[in-house]
């Protein structure tokens, strides 16, 4: 293989790429608030069936990616009770469109992310809330002002970790949205594909290295902000 | 300010009931490690609830189980001074004075950014972040914080219990500061007796979750009957005096009062600035002849008011000086020796430098305002 | 020292800002959501042994009339499923006739535009340097020649490939001998990449797959009255919105895409 084929990428390559890319971004813009969200009831709730929502949280992470694939499948099918009220009511559509890709990555990335979060929120030093509520402000004040910012280096890993996630989502993905070049063939997809494919190594190979590229990009810009966030928090 | 208290609450094994009356600028809640103070100042902050009772800051009912009244503590207006500081570690000093006050209606902010900084002396740090700054520091932010937010009652949880000696005579002048050119009044919790009698108008002694004694600082300070709770090794009166004269030479200061004079070491205050000294117990010697030939320069005259329990070695005797009361402490043998008795004449001996300088507190009437230099002991 | 009187009042953290750039980032990759995708006319969904000759046919076909048809490749069996849990697909060219029946049945395809496109072979297969002779035949040795190693082969109960080989076995009485020794493959192509890298010593694909990958070598057909006969059938999917489908389904068909499927190994049927 020489070197210049190996740089060439094709246009169906570059289509993965972007739409992994894509993909990845949706999946963590939306589940981000959710997943704070959960965070907080999980580290601060006291209520019935508080275990059951953190075993929920982590069925993604411990079911084999196929069975949760399988389920969205059921639930956010063109025939399943969520999709089709979704797609009768507000016109969207996930079944094999990259929008179903990017819940299947959120789905698959919500427990780590959330996980990263929870911990953040534990570390809040509860004194400093009532410290904020004796000055004046109000439950809600209190979570904006005080506890948000102090969570912010938890969001920051959970966002990227629920990032890195998406990009190597593979199992869940192909199950829900199999692999429609340019809609769903993300990444990993793309990879898998080109493996059955003779003469489809280089290409693969291609794949592989950008695959690996991203992800340490995404480690390292993690490690990187969360230390300067850290700083920022601890008063430095 | 009116502070109405009656209250009941269960911690674990330990159960607060407590019920007291008090205004005054400052009023100081006394007692030992684990009497329940911070328990008491948390249910009248608001970040406790009691299981009964009533909490009434001048005229207004915060808190009252019978009608279920619970005011949340966001909206009582009541500023809280922690022990520890608690700044919010993102935010600048600047930010973190001006939390409090983005809160407040724009019509009940008293506090101008400018003054209370002046007052504090924490405008060269403005724009730092709190873990850069030293504890006395961080303590004056977050008296400053507090104030910002304009309360209508300063609550402060032993601030500088976790300062060193010379943060504390640091920080004590500005709390002082407060109690006279502030108009908000203040709960003072210490178990420190030397803070308590140089600030306090007016005191709350708690002991094991109830209220032993409410009233002035001097009167209560005088009891014989209270010293186990005031601390035996600190036990010991307060006196009311005034600075009458300097002696540059000898660079001492001579105090005078009704009761007599003392001579101390030379303080930095006024002639006429009024004083509060607070001699402890085992600092007197008693005499029932004038003393001759002593290097202690204080001697006042006065009787025998009352003994304390005749068990154990020690007594405490308490000594009726024209109107006031000085202790002291001396053994039971000497009682006999010397036959003292209620109403027998003695001559109180105090050294000069026995006087707890940290004690030398200036009370201030409200309408009078004397420019005097800060204390420098 | 009246600066400090000027305040802003909210004690915002400033750490605020650090989420506007990540906010851009997804709202700019949400407007070009449009990707290669929204710009198909056609979505074909093809059986995977029809890769090759298909992408051939595509690349003309965008050459001649600029329109572009993206295929998405996979088991037969995969794709009608998908099909019927709603897949998009505009046109589906099944390896067997029972998928494409699945679905009629289930009224998911045009029954007016189905054809019988394209016929096959069924081969068995070796890695390229591998020296075993064999002759297919009733009763022949074919567990012995694996010699323990494992016989490539498409999922027997869905993958068409896989049906039409172990009918074929059933048919010359071996299968019973291989049958715990299979190594079944999501699709033939799958299938036929196991034996191009050594990993099975023996598999069984289409004449086309063997065409198509120069790592592996026949060493025998399969006759083809040994299974039933191998159809790929084409039909436009029911439902489908795309215009330009029809005009693609009836080129594959046409003389000008025969070429490029004989070429790998197809025969074009009448």
């Amino acid at each position: 293989m020489e070197l210049s084929s190996l740089l060439n990428f094709s246009p169906a390559e570059l289509t993965a790429i972007r739409l992994s890319l894509k993909v990845a971004l949706l999946a963590v813009a939306t589940s981000l608030p959710l997943g704070v969200l959960v965070a907080v009831i999980l580290a601060r709730g006291r209520f019935w069936g508080r275990e059951l929502l953190d075993v929920l949280v982590h069925l993604p992470l411990i079911l084999p990616p196929v069975v949760t694939g399988y389920v969205l499948l059921l639930l956010f099918g063109r025939n399943g009770p969520l999709g089709r009220f979704l797609a009768d009511s507000l016109g969207i559509v996930f079944a094999f469109r990259w929008t179903g890709a990017a819940l299947a990555s959120a789905v698959m990335g919500f427990p780590l992310m959330v996980r990263a979060i929870r911990l953040s929120v534990e570390a809040v030093d509860r004194k400093l809330e009532d410290a904020a509520g004796t000055l004046g402000a109000s439950p809600a004040w209190v979570f904006l002002s005080v506890t948000l910012p102090l969570v912010q280096p938890g969001i920051l890993a959970g966002a990227i970790l629920g990032f890195a996630r998406s990009m190597g989502e593979f199992g869940a993905t192909i199950t829900f949205v199999s692999n429609i070049p340019g809609e769903t063939q993300t990444l990993p997809t793309a990879i898998y594909v080109l493996t059955q494919v003779p003469g489809g190594d280089a290409a693969a190979l291609r794949l592989t290295v950008v695959s690996v590229l991203l992800s340490t990009a995404a480690l390292f810009a993690s490690e990187f902000a969360s230390r300067r966030v850290a700083r920022r928090v601890v008063g430095l | 300010m009116s502070l109405e208290v009656d209250i009941l609450r269960r911690l674990g094994d330990f159960t607060l009931e407590a019920r007291f009356a008090t205004d005054g600028r400052l009023t100081a809640l006394f007692g030992r490690s684990g009497a329940g103070k911070t328990t008491l100042v948390n249910l009248i902050a608001g970040l406790l609830r009691p299981e009964r009772g009533r909490i009434v800051v001048d005229g207004r009912v915060l808190v009252d189980t019978d009608r279920g009244i619970h005011v949340p503590k966001h909206r009582r207006r009541i500023g809280y001074v922690f022990q520890e500081s608690r700044l919010f570690p993102h935010l600048t000093v600047r930010q973190n004075l001006l939390y409090g006050r983005w809160f407040t209606p724009a019509a009940a902010r008293r506090e101008e950014l400018d003054r209370v900084i002046a007052l504090l002396g924490i405008g060269p740090f403005l724009e730092r972040g709190p873990a850069l700054l030293s504890g006395g520091e961080r303590q004056r932010v977050a008296i400053g914080r507090a104030l910002l937010a304009s309360p209508r009652l300063l609550l402060m949880d032993e601030p500088l219990a976790s300062l060193d000696e010379a943060r504390k005579s640091e920080i004590l002048p500005y709390i002082e500061r407060l109690r006279d050119e502030l108009q908000v009044p203040i709960v003072y919790v210490s178990h420190s007796i030397p803070e308590v009698t140089r600030l306090a108008t007016t005191m709350v002694l708690l002991s094991h979750g109830a209220v032993a004694a409410v009233g002035q600082v001097a009167e209560i300070m005088g009891r014989v009957d209270l010293f186990p709770l005031t601390g035996r090794y600190e036990a010991g009166a307060v006196l009311e005096m005034r600075v009458a004269a300097h002696d540059e030479r000898y660079e001492l200061t001579t105090l005078k009062a009704s009761v007599g004079e003392l001579r101390v070491p030379r303080i930095a205050a006024a002639i006429g600035a009024p004083l509060r000294v607070h001699i402890r117990a085992r600092d007197v010697v008693l005499g029932i002849a004038p003393p001759e030939g002593l290097s202690a320069l204080n001697v006042l005259a006065g009787r025998i008011a009352e003994l304390g329990p005749l068990d154990g070695p020690i007594v405490d005797v308490r000594v009726a000086l024209d109107g006031e009361s000085l202790l002291a402490r001396v053994t039971r043998l000497t009682i006999d020796r010397l036959a003292l008795a209620p109403g027998r004449p003695v001559f109180a001996i105090i050294k000069s430098i026995a006087l707890d300088r940290r004690s030398l507190g200036k009370i201030q009437p409200a309408s009078e305002k004397i420019d005097v230099d800060e204390i420098t002991l | 020292m009246s600066e400090n009187s000027r305040l802003h009042c909210r004690p915002s953290p400033r750490r605020r800002l650090h989420w506007v750039p990540f906010i851009l980032a997804t709202a700019l990759a949400l407007s070009t959501a449009s990707a290669a995708a929204e710009s198909r006319d056609v979505l074909v969904f093809a059986a995977a042994s029809l890769k090759n000759a298909l992408d051939d046919v595509a690349a003309q076909y965008r050459h001649e009339t600029g329109k572009q048809a993206i295929i998405s490749y996979g088991a037969s069996s995969a794709l009608a499923k998908q099909i019927e849990a709603g897949a998009p697909a505009d046109i589906f060219i099944s390896a067997d006739l029972d998928w494409m029946d699945y679905l009629a049945k289930q009224k998911l395809i045009e029954p007016k535009s189905r054809k019988n496109l394209l016929g096959n072979a069924l081969v068995m297969v070796a890695p390229k340097d591998s020296r075993v002779e064999l002759e297919i035949a009733p009763g022949f040795p074919l567990a012995e020649l694996l010699a323990g190693g494992k016989l490539a082969m498409g999922d027997t109960s869905a993958v068409p490939a896989g049906k039409y080989g172990k009918a074929a076995l059933e048919n010359l009485g071996v299968w019973a001998a291989v049958e715990h020794s299979i190594a079944q493959a999501e699709n033939v192509r799958a299938a036929l990449l196991l034996v191009a890298r050594k990993e099975a010593p023996l598999g069984i694909v289409y004449r086309s797959d063997a065409a198509a990958e120069p790592k592996v070598r026949i060493v025998g057909t399969f006759p083809d009255d040994s299974h039933p006969p191998i159809v790929y059938p084409a039909a436009l999917v029911a439902g489908s919105t795309s215009t330009a489908a029809a005009a693609f389904l009836a080129y594959i068909e046409s003389a000008k895409a025969r070429p490029l499927f004989e070429r790998q190994g197809f025969t074009v049927l009448e």
